[in-house]
Order: C-alpha cells, then sequence, then structure tokens
C-alpha cells in the first residue's frame, strides 16, 4: 500500500494490528472515521482510552469491573457456597446470561498452554486457592473448554483443590441442544451416555 | 464410492484442472514434471485432508498464489461434493455445500491407498514414516482412533513445550500428570488398535509378499511399542525425572515402530531392492484388503509410476491381485501411454484414459 499521508498510515497500521482485520479493511475503517464528526471518534479514542486507564481487575475474582470489586462479588444476593472457574471474563458474561447460576466466579485468564508460555503462574490461580481458606465455600464449579488446554487445566486445578476439601464439579458436555445424535461425534455422545440423568417428569 | 470428477484451482502446478474419471481403470499419462503424481495427491488430499508428501499447507499453493481449492464429485450410494480450500492459513471442508464443525468429521468418508516410488521411505526411513503408515490405515476408517491420536498429539506437544521451557528444572508433578492424563487413555487406544490392526494384516501380507517375490522365505511384521512392556501409566510415571532431565517425554505411543524382517534377518539391511519393493506393495495391499474388509467396499487405489519404478512384472501381478475381488476405482500414472494400455488391454473393466 503506498500512503500519501504519514497519518492516514499510522491510523492504518495501528487498526490493522487488531485480530481478523488486514491492511484493507483498516483503511476502509479509517475512510470511514474521517467522515465522521469529531466529537463521535473523540468518543472512541476515550472508550479505548479507558479500558486501558480506568478498567479494574476485581480484586476478588479477577473479572473486569469499574470498581476494585466486580457487580458479582458486590452483590449480596449471590451464593458464597458454589465458586464457577471460567477461562475469561467473556466465558463468565456467556455464563451469567444463561441466569442459571447463582453463585460467585472466578476468572483464570487463561489456560495452561506451555507452547504459549502459559504456566499456573501466569493464572490467578493462587488468588483462587486463597478464597477458599476460612470460607464457605463448598462447591468448585469447573466450566473449562472441552479442549486438552481446558482439560489439563482442569485436572492441574483439580490436583489443588481436591486436598482443600471442597466439592470438585465440571460442567456436563453433551449434545448441543437442537443437535442431532446421528451427527455427534463419538467422544461426546460416549460422555453424553455415561454421564446421564435421571429423566424428571 | 468412486471420484467421478476432480477439480482443481492453485493446487500445486495445476492452476486450474478439471477432470472426469471412470469407476474402473483410470490412466494418467504424460511428461515428467506435468503433474500427474500431483493429481493423486489431490485425490488422496480429498480423502485424507491433507497431502500424502507434504503435511505443510501452505507449500501446496501454486507458487505465487494466495490459495487452493480441491474439489470432487463422488458417485456411488451416497453421491456427495466435497470441496476444500485452504486459504490465509484456514482450511475448510464443505460436503454439499455446508462446512463441517470440524476437519476430522470428514476423514473416514472416502479411503484411499496410495502406491508411490516414495514409499521406499517405510523400509529405509525413520519410525515415523511407519508410524505414518498405520496412522493412515486406522485413521481413514476409525474416528475414535483419529480423534485420540489428536488428542495424543496435542497432549504431546504440550508436555514436550513444558519440558523444554523448565530446562531441566524441577516441575511440579501435579502439572506434569495434567498431561499423563490425557496420553494414558488416548495412548492404550491407539496401542491397542494399532496392535490389532497388525495382528489384522499378517496373513493376508505374507500371501502376498509370497505371492510377488519368487522367494520361500517368510515376511514378518513386529509391533515395536514401548507400551508392550507394561502397563502406561506407570511408564510415565516412572519417567517423570527422566523426562525432565532429557526435557521430552521418553515413553508413549509417539516411540512405537513397525520391525520388519524376512526370516530372520532386518529387511532393512538385508533385503534386496526386489524384496523391499514386494515387501512394500505387500503392505499396501493389505492396508487396500484392511479397508475392503471393515466397509464392505472397494478403497481408491492410487497407483504412481508403478510400471517405471517397480518394473512390470511386479507391477503386473499387483494389478491381477487388486483385480481380484473385481475392480474398484483405480488411478494410475505413467511417462508411456503405450506401457499402461499393454498392460490393461486384457482387462475386463471399465477404463478411461487422459494425456496430460
Ligand atoms: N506449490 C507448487 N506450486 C507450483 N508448482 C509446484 C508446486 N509443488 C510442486 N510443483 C511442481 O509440480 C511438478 C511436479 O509434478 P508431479 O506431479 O511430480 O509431476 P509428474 O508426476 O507428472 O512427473 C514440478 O515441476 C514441481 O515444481
Ligand atoms: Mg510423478
Ligand atoms: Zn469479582
Amino acid at each position: 500500500m503506498q500512503f500519501t499521508s504519514g497519518i492516514v498510515e499510522q491510523a492504518v497500521e495501528a487498526l490493522s494490528s487488531f485480530p481478523g482485520i488486514g491492511k484493507r479493511t483498516a483503511l476502509r475503517l479509517v475512510m470511514y472515521l474521517l467522515k465522521r464528526p469529531e466529537m463521535e471518534v473523540a468518543h472512541l479514542a476515550d472508550a479505548l482510552l479507558k479500558l486501558k486507564t480506568e478498567l479494574h481487575l476485581c480484586e476478588v475474582c479477577g473479572n473486569v469491573s469499574d470498581h476494585k470489586r466486580c457487580h458479582v462479588c458486590v452483590n449480596p444476593n449471590r451464593s458464597e457456597e458454589v465458586i464457577c472457574v471460567v477461562e475469561d471474563f467473556s466465558d463468565l458474561m456467556a455464563i451469567e446470561s444463561t441466569a442459571q447460576f447463582k453463585g460467585k466466579y472466578h476468572v483464570l485468564g487463561g489456560l495452561i498452554s506451555p507452547m504459549d508460555g502459559v504456566g499456573p503462574d501466569d493464572l490467578n490461580i493462587a488468588s483462587l486457592l486463597g478464597r477458599l481458606e476460612n470460607s464457605l465455600v463448598g462447591e468448585v464449579m469447573m466450566a473449562l473448554s472441552a479442549t486438552v488446554e481446558g482439560d489439563t487445566t482442569m485436572f492441574y486445578l483439580a490436583k489443588k483443590l481436591k486436598p482443600m476439601g471442597v466439592t470438585i464439579t465440571c460442567i456436563a458436555r453433551g449434545i448441543a441442544v437442537g443437535g442431532e445424535i446421528e451427527y455427534a461425534d463419538e467422544v461426546t455422545l460416549g460422555r453424553s451416555i455415561a454421564q446421564r440423568t435421571e429423566y424428571l417428569l | 464410492m468412486y471420484l467421478q470428477r476432480l477439480q482443481l484451482f492453485n493446487f500445486k502446478n495445476h492452476s486450474q484442472r478439471s477432470l472426469e474419471f471412470c469407476d474402473g481403470i483410470n490412466t494418467l499419462t504424460g511428461a515428467n514434471g506435468v503433474g500427474k503424481t500431483n493429481i493423486l495427491d489431490a485425490v488422496h488430499y480429498l480423502a485424507n485432508a491433507k497431502s500424502y508428501f507434504n503435511g505443510i499447507d501452505s507449500q501446496i499453493i501454486e507458487h505465487d498464489k494466495t490459495f487452493f481449492t480441491v474439489k470432487g464429485q463422488f458417485e456411488g450410494e451416497l453421491p456427495a461434493e466435497i470441496l476444500i480450500q485452504f486459504e490465509g492459513g484456514k482450511k475448510t471442508i464443505k460436503k454439499n455445500d455446508k462446512a463441517y464443525p470440524r476437519l476430522l468429521d470428514h476423514i473416514g468418508m472416502i479411503q484411499t491407498v496410495f502406491i508411490t516410488p516414495y514409499d521406499i521411505d517405510l523400509v529405509l526411513g525413520n519410525s515415523e514414516d511407519r508410524r505414518r503408515f498405520v496412522d493412515l490405515s486406522l485413521c481413514q476408517i476409525d474416528k475414535a482412533y483419529l480423534q485420540n491420536l489428536s488428542t495424543y498429539k496435542k497432549a504431546l506437544e504440550q508436555r514436550n513445550a513444558l519440558l523444554k521451557t523448565m530446562q531441566g528444572r524441577y516441575i511440579d508433578p501435579d502439572l506434569l500428570s495434567s498431561y499423563d492424563a490425557k496420553l494414558i487413555p488416548a495412548g492404550i487406544l491407539i496401542h491397542q488398535r494399532r496392535k490389532e490392526f497388525i495382528e489384522h494384516i499378517l496373513t493376508f501380507f505374507t500371501t502376498v509378499y509370497q505371492n510377488l517375490s519368487s522367494g520361500s522365505e517368510t515376511p514378518s511384521i513386529q509391533y515395536d511399542s514401548p507400551l508392550n512392556n507394561g502397563d502406561f501409566a506407570t511408564l510415565l510415571a516412572d519417567t517423570h525425572r527422566i523426562d525432565m532431565a532429557a526435557q521430552r517425554t521418553s515413553v508413549g505411543i509417539h516411540k512405537d515402530d513397525l520391525i520388519f524382517g524376512l526370516g530372520e534377518f532386518p529387511l532393512k539391511k538385508y533385503g534386496s531392492q526386489g524384496q523391499i519393493k514386494s515387501f512394500i506393495i505387500a503392505l499396501k495391499l493389505a492396508q487396500y484388503n484392511y479397508f475392503q474388509a471393515v466397509t464392505k467396499n472397494h478403497p481408491i487405489l492410487l497407483l504412481d509410476d508403478i510400471f517405471e519404478k517397480i518394473d512390470e512384472e511386479r507391477a503386473q501381478r499387483l494389478i491381477d491381485m487388486v483385480g481380484a475381488s473385481g475392480y474398484g476405482q483405480i488411478l494410475i500414472t505413467d511417462t508411456h501411454s503405450s506401457r499402461v494400455e499393454t498392460h490393461f488391454q486384457p482387462i475386463d473393466a471399465n477404463k478411461l484414459h487422459h494425456h496430460l
């Protein structure tokens, strides 16, 4: 790409560093922004900057928050007895939108993956173990991806949680709603059979 | 099931190519370098979602292009159009215009058996080449095997990365065993299936070998695996310290090998060129027979340069043996049109010839 303006070039370079955005798309975004009112662009810049200057990670659970503690942690109606462990805050949001979970969360901030240079010390694991000491927590529910990284992280966590005397659970993995059994892969189907539940009328 | 039409875009040296095939014997002739082997590889790609020769998909793209596609129209009981596309580091597979959620969901729909001059590596190459043969035999008919192999490879890669980053320092056994917990069930299943596979093909393989070679020696295949010597979980736990020092995983099915012999002698050291060629063809026909036994269908047979590189007499016997149960679909390449014609003239089957 041949630029005639250093400022445009800088903006294109910056935008194309986003995942999934190439130079061409970045240029389209720049052209779009140039047409918008200054206020709107300032607002965008401000919103982006705040992500770094004002956003907190909740000091208890690691969730993103506008305050020192997130809205789940300060909510007195949430049960202290169950902690749900998730990989990152987008998974937390997904579980929140099911409205099925009334306990609290713990956000790991990733999964153990030596290939990507992520070890247990790079994740919020020590703080999870700390939360369990002298607490009301009776169950830790692990809701991590069904990948090699998710499974090995769960195994490692379970090893560390076991001596603390809490019940350790992981969310069931089964056939997708609307999915036909015929199309389910063998592993999922096998696990669904092994972990079948009583049919309640 | 047979491949009725193959369409390639930017696949190796084929910018754009469309070919029709019959359910029978298809001959592809042309000078060296026109891309005959590449066409067979494209058919292998349709079945296995990867090249037989080169695991790096970006190198399959024709030079100076940004993507490639392989499209195959299959006819038979369940006609289907398969489209595989590779672009921007991402591979997608569509069956009848609908994308599979995972690539491995596609594998197993079509079986291919490839015989090429490069197969000499099965004997002369390292253990990886032999594991690849076994994996290719099992992945094409056994989803659980494929899935467990993929899990095993991923967990092994992570475990080795961990051992490497720690550079010999002490590793929390809980962390190391979190990988063992994935490796153990997958490894045990893979070991079991590999063992059954070798046991299953042995008799047929021996018969074919003796048919192909004039000698009376008995060929042997021994499945060598660390898992033959004990319980995988114990083996892994016992080698934690060794692994930390070595910075890689020292036991597991990734160390498996096949030991080929003739009589009492190792094939690699003592086999003549002819004996080695017969051994390889016998292995491939055993694979063909295995697919046929499991699927009750003929796999697609891809024969690359067999008259030139294997010698005509052995190649003729190979074709006769394949035809013993009726001819399925065969794609065969040669530099000389007249040579293939002579060999196939007496055979009563559908035939189609392309000169590239
Ligand atoms: N990615 C690629 N892009 C362009 N050409 C390629 C690519 N990979 C291989 N080739 C070319 O394909 C040709 C070999 O084709 P091949 O199928 O082996 O020919 P044949 O079997 O007819 O002798 C070679 O000229 C090689 O350079
Ligand atoms: Mg060739
Ligand atoms: Zn919180």
